[in-house]
């Protein structure tokens, strides 16, 4: 059996995935701490450990992500749409159009039948539609990142917010708790804002059905129902949407070894 | 209009300002807006009123300016910031065609025609290209706001800042820091890419000379001279360019008391008590 790796070293979280005859083994999340080398040894390292294996036991390393030329020990370096359009078409193969909702950036683009990128949007110029904005909220907030989508499905009375800026929007949110407002709505009321800034993108690349939601974003239940009011359709999720990039490394390098 | 004195009380997002004025500004407060700016707006005034040596009750007329200025209640008249800054400067600095303001939540472009605005860009949706910008890139180097304009006139070989956003920019900067690039260099980077925004933002008027820069950002010097780059010609500084817009909004008062007067009427005055504003009027 050869085994293959995909290693995904997002700003904020790494990730990597072990697959063997196109099926995944084992795969591993950690933060990425500032420093992508170390990150990107230690989530592998941690993903191999999980399936029992050695570095020498592994055929294939393709890397991807923002550090992506941070992982010494990979053959080869993909784009991060490739790999997202990649392990899309793997878990929903009849999706068209892909939004990742990663800690610096959000993406839209829509693929074809084998999960090629054929049209994109990148928000590389502002925070304000990515998971940068959330991590901000969460830390005004004081609530753990992960606890902000079940914590916003309370939220019984409707906050709005004057901007979508994610500077501006952390001092508004000062401001509301200060005026007593409570802190799901407050969380509803920037998910709306989030989804509304998505929404634009997605406009402007087009939707087509079916849609996926892949990236740290979409583990934010609450910030999914958002977007999938404001797009008014389902969304594709799957159940580990943050190693969605990882899984299409891995299956990249899965054909490299196959051929 | 001898034994009469005007207030103008500028509450913006960051700073309040308060001047009393006859023929000249007896008296000028600055302060932090803080989160309570409804409390504030009275304790600033009570503080002008004490050095001015006046009572509330000597106050001919009182306008309230700024994104703040409905938290006013003891104002006669609310007037917008672009009328006040346009009547500021016209006073202050004659001749002047343009104002670009650099607050601390926004920024502004006012065109003027005989001392009055006729057009004016604005921004307010995106913290890059406000003083926001610099407020949030100093604390992440570590640096105190107002050191930064001095600093940045040490830079050698200015860094590029390659973020528009505020945040990312944040980040970048202190990853420029670990690299060992130095800290005058960066402030530099800063500078330049504020005045990129402004400059952008206030192209969209025809720019005229002269040019005047107003509120918190004409006091950075490295801001100023950014700016001046850009414009290819110096730009104009009023002595205290965050009061410009209290300085303009008692001038108005005064005006309005003025043109009343001719017509033999008395303007509405509000009760001449310093009272909070609450939020659930």
């Amino acid at each position: 059996m050869i085994y293959v790796a995909g290693i995904d070293i997002g700003s904020a979280f790494s990730k990597a995935v072990v697959m063997a005859e196109n099926k995944v083994i084992s795969y591993y999340v950690i933060l990425s701490a500032g420093d992508y080398r170390l990150a990107a040894d230690e989530v592998a390292g941690k993903a191999r450990g999980k399936a029992k294996l050695s570095l020498a036991d592994i055929g294939y390393t393709v890397a991807t992500g923002y550090g992506a030329a941070s992982v010494s020990f990979a053959a080869e370096v993909v784009s991060d749409i490739s790999a997202d359009g990649r392990g899309v078409i793997y878990l929903f193969p009849s999706a068209r159009t892909v939004i990742d909702i990663g800690g610096q950036f959000t993406k839209v683009f829509k693929i074809d039948e084998r999960g090629r990128p054929t049209a994109f949007l990148l928000s590389e110029k502002c925070a304000a539609g990515s998971g940068r904005f959330l991590q901000i909220i969460a830390r005004v907030l004081q609530v753990e990142l992960k606890d902000i989508g079940k914590l916003s499905l309370k939220s019984k009375k409707k906050v709005d917010f004057n901007t979508g800026c994610a500077v501006f929007a952390e001092s508004e949110a000062i401001s509301r708790i200060a005026e007593g407002a409570l802190k799901e709505d407050i969380l509803a009321g920037l998910h709306r804002t989030l989804a509304a800034k998505i929404e634009t993108m997605a406009e402007r690349v087009g939707i087509e059905p079916d849609c996926a939601l892949i990236g740290g974003g979409a583990k934010d239940i609450g910030l999914v129902k958002s977007i999938e009011e404001r797009l008014g359709r389902r969304l594709l999720l799957s159940e580990e949407p943050q190693i969605v990039a990882a899984l299409g490394a891995a299956l990249i390098a899965g054909e490299k070894v196959s051929h | 209009m001898k034994n009469q004195y005007f207030a103008g009380v500028d509450i913006g997002s960051t700073m309040t300002k308060v001047v009393i004025m006859n023929q000249r500004v007896l008296a000028e407060v600055i302060g932090p807006t803080g989160p309570e700016h409804r409390k504030l707006a009275n304790r600033v005034m009570e503080e002008a009123l004490t050095r001015a040596s006046l009572s509330f009750d000597d106050i001919t007329y009182v306008v309230a300016t700024g994104y703040g200025r409905i938290n006013v209640p003891f104002a006669d008249k609310q007037i917008t910031e672009i009328s006040c800054h346009a009547r500021g400067v016209s006073h202050l600095l004659p001749g002047v065609r343009t104002v670009i303001d650099i607050g601390g939540q926004d920024s502004k472009a006012i065109k003027l025609k005989d001392g009055r605005a006729v057009d004016f860009v604005m921004n307010d949706k995106c913290a890059a290209g406000t003083g926001r910008f610099l407020e949030v890139t100093a604390e992440g180097l570590g640096v105190k706001l107002e050191d930064m304009g001095r600093l940045s006139l040490e830079a050698k070989n200015r860094a590029e800042i390659g973020s528009t956003c505020t945040v990312f920019a944040a980040q970048e900067v202190v990853s420029k820091l670990s690299e060992g690039v130095p800290l005058p260099d960066i402030i530099a980077g800063l500078h330049e890419a504020i005045a990129s925004r402004i400059y952008g933002m206030a192209r969209r008027l025809k720019i005229e000379r002269e040019v005047a820069l107003t509120g918190g950002g004409a006091k950075n010097i490295g801001l100023v001279r950014a700016l001046e780059a850009k414009f290819g010609y110096p730009v104009l500084v009023p002595p205290e360019p965050l009061l410009t817009g209290a300085i303009g909004a008692a001038l108005l008062g005064k005006d309005m008391v003025k043109k009343a007067e001719e017509k033999g009427e008395t303007l509405p005055r509000s009760e001449r008590r310093l009272t909070e504003a609450s939020i659930f009027e």
